[in-house]
């Protein structure tokens, strides 16, 4: 690689940000030397753009031309702001760990640890614990400019365990906070520990306060560890509303037969990035990636799967379904590698859009590396309009016409959330497409 | 009343005509069978008084409660109370049977000026329809259509006539694909609608069916034109003699 690059304004800015901002991050010396070395990697890496093979759709070096200072200090943020920003979601049942502009809030926190479940904050673990190293570590993806920012500028997080065995009475719900009224850049890092044989559901909620400035830069990174026997709903939401940039990474590391079901409910965020690395480290492990994404006017919604087969016997399945209108763009990117050992494969992968404008664009990219030869693997991938005989057929009904075909879109986009196994929450997230089908915005409408 | 007046009627896209200039009046109160063979324009016809695209009216002109309905959306002319129980019901995946029902009801309810029914309103108003057409409630939670067989799918479009309270119901085959049991359940359904402030047009190909619902008039259609009309002994008639008699007339 040259590292003479000639740096874009944005990435000098986040070069220089980091001498100040180091100071105030926490951490012991060892952490802050880890954080260093990944703002090295950065400087020689930058921002990734098209001619990077897996950002060839999502240039960021084009699209993030400026870098936001850190977010302003909020005030008064009270749970009922909470519950209005969460709209749908704020009726579930859940363990509910509060961060705001990413940082830990323990008084909007409902998370009382047990012997089944902790939620600890990322901050308090760096400064206090000398373990903590590993909380930051992405050793072996070095290559990742986006996950070597998070690592050096990483400030807080939740860092959940789950006991082994454990079986978790309701979802725990790591709510991500939008608050900062000036337009603020923060990174947040999440670990996720599943003991063996334990079952739990965590939810991460990224939204928005109605005062908050439209624009944003997230870096989000969340390591899970799911352990032997162990199942995990893992679901992330983004409703942040407005024009910001949410780049997120799951890094999913599955123990045998262990079971993981990963959702990426996606709406109206000006750039959103959605990557899911997982590998399987033992046999017979299952994942099921998948998602709805949402996207009007110029908003760019980038799902990018990293599925890595590394022993035998392990079924993978992605469906994800996106809905496009006006000059929208979706990007689908779904990398299946089967390494020579992994023998007993079974993988399936389907992208599907409704393009309901001419001008919207999804570009679909399905790879399958597969080095082993008794494998089972397919993909595909389809884009359509609705279908217009439906549509008279409603409307034959009385159902005026964009009534009719949120509808249709809805049970298009139903399909994907079926896969989300949790009942409240599969509602929720109903719900939250009909808003969005509809144009009504939650945090708004309760405000 | 509904009036048809001289209706000729093309596909949009091909320059082939489809109605010729069709003429038929049928009073509130009254029930109308129309008969005709295959390829007649039966369904055609039903489909424009629905308001689907596809067709286009060339001539002529449809008049319900005295008013022009040609230049009207599907969903107003629902909302006036039009209806049609389609020859071949639609499936819809992914939308329950009730979240559908409840859409219409109340999207047509609110066009007509009433408030919306409230969930449990709704239910207990569709549960008791529903169970005397002999549907299982368990059908409404599935996909609208999906899975059913042909005569469970005609029995679900009644039952969206009946909860959608039309004034003009156009029935296009509802008996094709109902056994025995079935063909009463949806005829005494059908009857039970019949009403002074009803009308309705029954297509079939079964004369079968009209001794249930025992028609005021009935019509025969051949090649896009109304050929012959008469009273319910008509359609025993066609029974024996078929329509060989009218399209000799026609060609
Ligand atoms: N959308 C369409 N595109 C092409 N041809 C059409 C279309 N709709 C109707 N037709 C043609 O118009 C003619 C009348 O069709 P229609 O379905 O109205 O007949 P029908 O009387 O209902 O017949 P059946 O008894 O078989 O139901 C047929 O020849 C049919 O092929
Ligand atoms: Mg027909």
């Amino acid at each position: 690689m040259n590292v003479a690059v000639l740096k874009t304004k944005a990435e000098q800015a986040l070069s220089e940000a980091f001498s100040g901002a180091a100071a105030e991050l926490p951490g012991s010396s060892e952490i802050r030397k880890l954080r260093l070395d990944a703002m090295g990697r950065f400087g020689a890496l930058g921002l990734p753009h098209r001619r990077v093979e897996e950002w060839k759709y999502t240039d960021l070096r084009n699209l993030v031309k400026e870098v936001l200072p850190a977010p302003a200090a909020s005030k008064g943020v009270s749970v009922a702001d909470i519950e209005a920003a969460l709209g749908a979601l704020a009726g579930l049942e859940a363990h509910r760990v509060v961060f705001v502009d990413g940082r830990y809030e323990p008084d909007l926190s409902a998370l009382v640890a047990n012997e089944d479940v902790s939620a600890a904050s990322l901050a308090t673990l760096l400064d206090n614990d000398t373990s903590a190293v590993e909380l930051l570590d992405v050793s072996g993806r070095d290559d990742d400019a986006v996950l070597a920012l998070n690592t050096a500028y990483a400030a807080d997080g939740s860092v959940v365990d789950i006991a082994p065995l454990a079986t978790l009475d309701k979802p725990v719900l790591l709510v991500f906070v939008r608050a900062s009224e000036t337009p603020a850049f923060v990174a947040v890092r999440n670990v996720l520990r599943v003991g063996e044989g334990a079952i739990a559901t965590v939810i991460e909620a990224h939204v928005t306060l109605p005062k908050a400035a439209r624009d944003f830069q997230l870096n989000a990174a969340t390591k899970v560890i799911v352990g032997k026997g162990a199942k995990l709903g893992h679901v992330k939401v983004a409703l942040e509303a407005g024009g910001g940039v949410h780049l997120s990474n799951w890094l999913t590391e599955l123990g045998p037969d262990a079971d993981y079901a990963g959702f990426h409910f996606t709406a109206s965020t000006g750039l959103a990035r959605n990557q899911v690395a997982v590998t399987f480290a033992g046999e017979d492990a299952r994942i099921d990636l998948s998602g709805a994404f949402l996207a009007r006017e110029g908003q760019h919604i980038d799902t990018t799967l990293v599925v890595d087969h590394a022993v035998p016997k392990c079924v993978s399945r992605e469906l994800f379904k996106g809905v496009l209108e006006d000059h929208a763009r979706g990007v689908f990117q779904g990398k299946v590698i089967v390494r020579p050992d992994a023998q007993k494969t079974d993988g399936k992968q389907m992208a599907q859009v409704l393009m309901l404008s001419p001008d919207c664009e999804f570009d679909s990219k399905p790879e399958l590396e597969i080095y082993a030869d008794d494998v089972v693997c397919g993909h595909g991938s389809t884009s359509a309009d609705i279908d217009d005989d439906l549509v008279f057929y409603c409307r034959s009904r009385g159902i005026p016409e964009a009534e009719a075909r949120a509808l249709l879109i809805e049970s298009f986009i139903g399909e994907a959330l079926e896969k989300v196994e949790h009942e409240g929450l599969r509602d929720a997230l109903g719900e939250l497409a009909h808003n969005w089908l509809r144009r009504i915005e939650p945090a708004r409408s309760v405000a | 009343m509904l009036e048809i007046k001289d209706l000729h009627v093309k596909l949009a896209d091909e320059d082939r005509e489809i109605l010729k200039g069709l003429t038929l009046t049928i009073p509130k109160g009254e029930v109308h069978a129309i008969m005709g063979p295959n390829g007649s324009g039966k369904s055609t016809l039903a489909y424009v008084l629905a308001g689907r695209d596809g067709y286009e009216v060339t001539s002529g002109d449809i008049l319900w409660d005295g008013e022009s309905i040609l230049e009207m959306e599907p969903e107003e002319r629902a909302a006036k109370g039009v209806f049609l129980a389609f020859q071949y019901p639609m499936e819809i995946p992914g939308v329950a049977g009730f979240t559908f029902l409840r859409t219409a009801v109340n999207a047509v309810r609110k066009a007509r000026g009433l408030p919306e029914l409230s969930t449990p309103d709704f239910m207990k108003f569709v549960k008791a329809k529903a169970e005397r057409l002999n549907i299982n409630t368990d059908m409404l939670k599935r996909p609208v259509n999906v899975g059913f067989s042909g005569g469970e799918k005609k029995r679900a479009e009644i039952l969206q006539m009946e909860v959608l309270e039309p004034t003009l119901c156009v029935l296009d085959e509802t008996d094709s694909g109902l056994d025995i049991d079935a063909l009463r359940i949806v005829s005494d359904g059908v009857n039970s609608m019949r009403s002074p402030e009803r009308a309705m047009l029954v297509i079939t190909h079964y004369q079968r069916l009209l001794n249930h619902i025992v028609p005021d008039r009935v019509h025969v259609m051949v090649d896009g034109k109304i050929r012959k009309s008469g009273d319910a002994s008509l359609a025993k008639e066609l029974e024996k003699s078929g329509y060989a008699e009218y399209q000799s007339k026609a060609a």
